[in-house]
């Protein structure tokens, strides 16, 4: 069941990086892209109905890690306080950016939030990228279970590595569904942002996979196939966008990024925050979890919820669908 | 400064500042609701209600959810010996809160936002609905999270002092959730019925939308009175009797009564004297509070000397803000009772002295509630799960007070940020007008 709950929890993380990370995405190509007002307005509109129920699944997730993993709960959000803290601020910045730009007509106005909500999203990519590179080498553990590195020990150069993988994957999916979800010259700029993104990523994701190989060793499995999927799903990014398959490309795109996370868990499993130096232990998900009954409960309810949210989230996104034309 | 200090400041002013939001979508969801479905029915007046009510909501919303981000991972950051010890069971409702509510809430909102013309009328209408359950429900969840701290059930403890779920019904169908529940749903609709009512009250004295500020007048003052009335009884009542039975200290700090005694008097106004453990120039009320605690004149309330000094909780302020809210709960009823009189008699709108007490009268239930909440926390002290954790046991072992004194700094500076932008666009909407 602890193997349950943490699919569960992999996976919720896994939809909020494929949903949030076209939000951020975009955002962090938009001063690329966008040069006039509108055109910007027009980005910010492209995830406008979505980004606010995106977030919510790593709010949600949030909630379900605290009944599923108490001990993990507390001992990495306490553990990085103000890592947590710089995130939580950063959340609260995009979110402020995004709803209130439109509430007031002045130019100024809007490009100040237009910086803010760029510069946020983008620091929340590197920040979310740095978080996943310590979970994948592992952190400082004392005898009490509690972290006991510092702030600083956090950003080492394995762990900037996969923030700038993360930065460029997501930025490329950024790009996918803005070409995806409008038209305009925003569209056709971020269009000719593929050829650039691409390459970057390619090279950061083969430094980053020989980089975890040498850090954690290797053990062949099956496990080791999911590399094969990732280099295709990122060829098929590259040969859809050019093609104009837009709808093909973002699938591709979110193909590729699930693929990665994929691997990321498969490195950390069983542990929910493993202990460096690798191999020496840390909070694994058997002992972390609460009893069964309260596994189960929490289990039951919060898939029997999720899949109502997957069915009426698919609903209102169709109902929303379709294409915004962002004209000058 | 003691970091549990610092701690509880820091969730105090992160809680109070973002529950000012809440207040607001839970009270005024039901009206933007109604009114998107009368929209949806053809009413041109009403479409133009939804519109300004939907956008005066979104802003709220939109604060509401920045505000509300720290809170969700806070239990985590600051309280990391409570959430490691209790998260089999406060992690339930909260992970429910964000599955159920959260989802509903947000998905939605994004459709009654930017669906007007993209969608059919009647989905934009039961947008509007699926936006207000998920508020209430969202509220649902996080009270009954509270009220398992202030009264826990469905647990265990086991080895290693972990708390144990035995029984999710039991956590959700607590009666002290349910009354707590209520009575802030009641709270909050009394927000929406003053603010509603009020604006009205605003374009009607400054001449301007009559037709649009009389419903809301109406709409608003309707509302304010059934919930004003309700907020007091039966479900302020019914949260006074679990509190009587379940935290007698708290009870007692409420009422300022230090003496155990029958025939116990309420004090309706007095300062508590915490050198001479007695009210300065009370005014009582003799036998009230025997009858409001037991049903009984003559019954014996125990008083704070009957337990020892390390269990009460911050006298002075769980008993200011306990007479706050109760006083200003009182003239809530007051002021509703004679606007609906007015209106009834068809003479509101030709009041302008009762549409300026309306106007004036908006940020009062807020006060009201949060001070309720302060009670309510404050009056749990020394614990954060009653009788089972203390909150001076409860905080993160690795955090130190400097941290928590910067990243309250942090949150003032951009809570203050966020205060001025939501004060400045919320009246520069209600100026514009629908």
């Amino acid at each position: 069941m602890s193997v349950l709950a943490f699919v569960v929890i992999a996976g919720m993380l896994a939809v909020y990086v494929l949903l949030d990370g076209y939000d951020l995405g975009v955002a962090t190509i938009t001063p690329l892209v966008a040069r006039t007002d509108r055109e910007r307005e027009g980005s910010m509109q492209s995830i406008g109905p979505f980004w606010n129920g995106n977030e919510v699944w790593l709010i949600a997730t949030g909630g379900v890690l605290f009944a599923l993993f108490p001990v993990a709960y507390a001992v990495s959000f306490s553990g990085f306080y103000l890592a947590f803290m710089v995130v939580l601020w950063l959340l609260m910045f995009r979110g402020i950016a995004m709803e209130l730009r439109s509430h007031f007509p002045s130019a100024i106005w809007h490009q100040f939030w237009d910086a803010c909500f760029a510069g946020s999203s983008a620091l929340l990519i590197v920040l979310f990228g740095v978080a996943i590179g310590n979970l994948l080498r592992g952190v400082p553990l004392g005898p009490d279970g509690y972290f006991s590195g510092t702030f600083g020990e956090l950003l080492n150069s394995y762990a900037l590595m996969v923030a700038a993988l993360a930065l460029a994957a997501l930025a490329l999916h950024g790009v996918a569904f803005l070409v995806m979800r409008t038209s305009g010259p925003a569209a056709e700029r971020a269009r000719r942002l593929v050829p650039v993104l691409w390459p970057i990523t390619l090279v950061l994701y083969i430094a980053v996979t020989a980089a975890t190989v040498s850090e954690r060793g290797i053990g062949w499995n099956w496990i080791d196939c999911i590399p094969i999927l990732s280099l295709a799903s990122l060829g098929a990014v590259l040969l859809t966008s050019l093609r104009k398959r837009e709808r093909v490309a973002f699938g591709a795109s979110s193909l590729w990024l699930a693929s990665l996370l994929f691997q990321a868990a498969a490195t950390m499993y069983p542990y929910l925050l493993p202990a460096l130096p690798p191999g020496h232990g840390g909070i694994s998900i058997f002992d972390a979890a609460p009893s069964p009954l309260a596994l189960a409960t929490a289990l039951t309810v919060t898939l029997a919820g999720l899949a109502g949210v997957i069915v009426y989230g698919t609903f209102a996104l169709r109902q929303m669908a379709g294409k915004l034309t962002v004209e000058e | 400064m003691d970091v549990v200090i610092a701690d509880r400041l820091q969730f105090a002013f992160t809680v109070m500042f973002h529950y000012l939001f809440p207040i607001t979508t839970i009270g005024l969801a039901p009206f933007v609701a109604l009114y998107t479905i009368e929209a949806a029915r053809g009413d041109e007046d009403a479409a133009r209600a939804a519109a300004f009510w939907t956008k005066i909501f979104a802003i709220n919303f939109a604060v509401g959810v920045v505000t509300g981000i720290p809170l969700e991972f806070q239990f985590g950051t600051n309280w990391a010996v409570f959430s490691a010890a209790s998260g089999a069971v406060v992690g339930q409702p909260l992970a429910m809160e964000g599955v159920y509510a959260f989802f509903l809430e947000s998905i939605f909102l994004g459709v009654l936002l930017y669906g007007k013309g993209r969608v059919s009328p009647g989905l934009h209408a039961a947008s509007a609905v699926c936006v207000w359950v998920g508020s209430w429900l969202s509220g649902f969840f996080i009270v009954a999270t509270n009220a398992w701290m202030q009264h826990p059930v469905g647990y265990a403890i086991v080895a290693g002092g972990r708390i144990e779920l035995t029984s999710l019904a039991a956590v959700l169908f607590s009666p002290f959730a349910w009354w707590q529940f209520v009575h802030v749903v009641c709270g909050a609709l009394v927000a929406g019925g003053f603010v509603v009512a009020g604006i009205g009250a605003y374009y009607l004295l400054s001449k301007r939308e009559i037709t649009l500020a009389r419903r809301f007048v109406d709409a608003g003052v309707i509302v304010a009175l059934v919930f004003a009335v309700l907020t007091v009884f039966p479900t302020g009542d019914r949260n006074s009797a679990n509190v009587t039975q379940y935290q007698p200290i708290k009870l007692a700090a409420m009422e300022g009564l230090f003496e155990t005694q029958n025939d116990a008097p309420l004090a309706i106004i007095g300062m508590p004297d915490m050198h001479a453990h007695a009210l300065i120039d009370p005014i009582f009320v003799p036998d009230i509070l025997s009858f409001l605690a037991y049903g009984n004149f003559h019954a014996n309330v125990k008083g704070l000397n009957a337990y020892a000094a390390e269990l009460w909780p911050p006298v002075e302020v769980t008993y200011y803000a306990y007479h706050v809210m109760v006083g200003l709960g009182t003239i809530f009823v007051a002021i509703a009772v004679l606007a609906g009189f007015l209106l009834r008699g068809g003479r509101l709108f030709q009041t302008p002295a009762v549409l300026w007490m309306l106007m004036l009268g908006m940020p009062f239930p807020y006060i009201a509630s949060e001070a309720g909440w302060v009670v309510s926390e404050v009056g749990r002290q020394p614990w954060i799960i009653y009788g089972i954790m203390r909150t001076s046991e409860a905080v993160s072992p690795t955090v130190v007070n400097g941290e928590v004194v910067f990243t309250l700094i942090g949150f003032a500076g951009m809570y203050f940020l966020l205060g001025v932008l939501f004060l400045y666009l919320v009246l520069r909407e209600i100026a514009v007008g629908p």
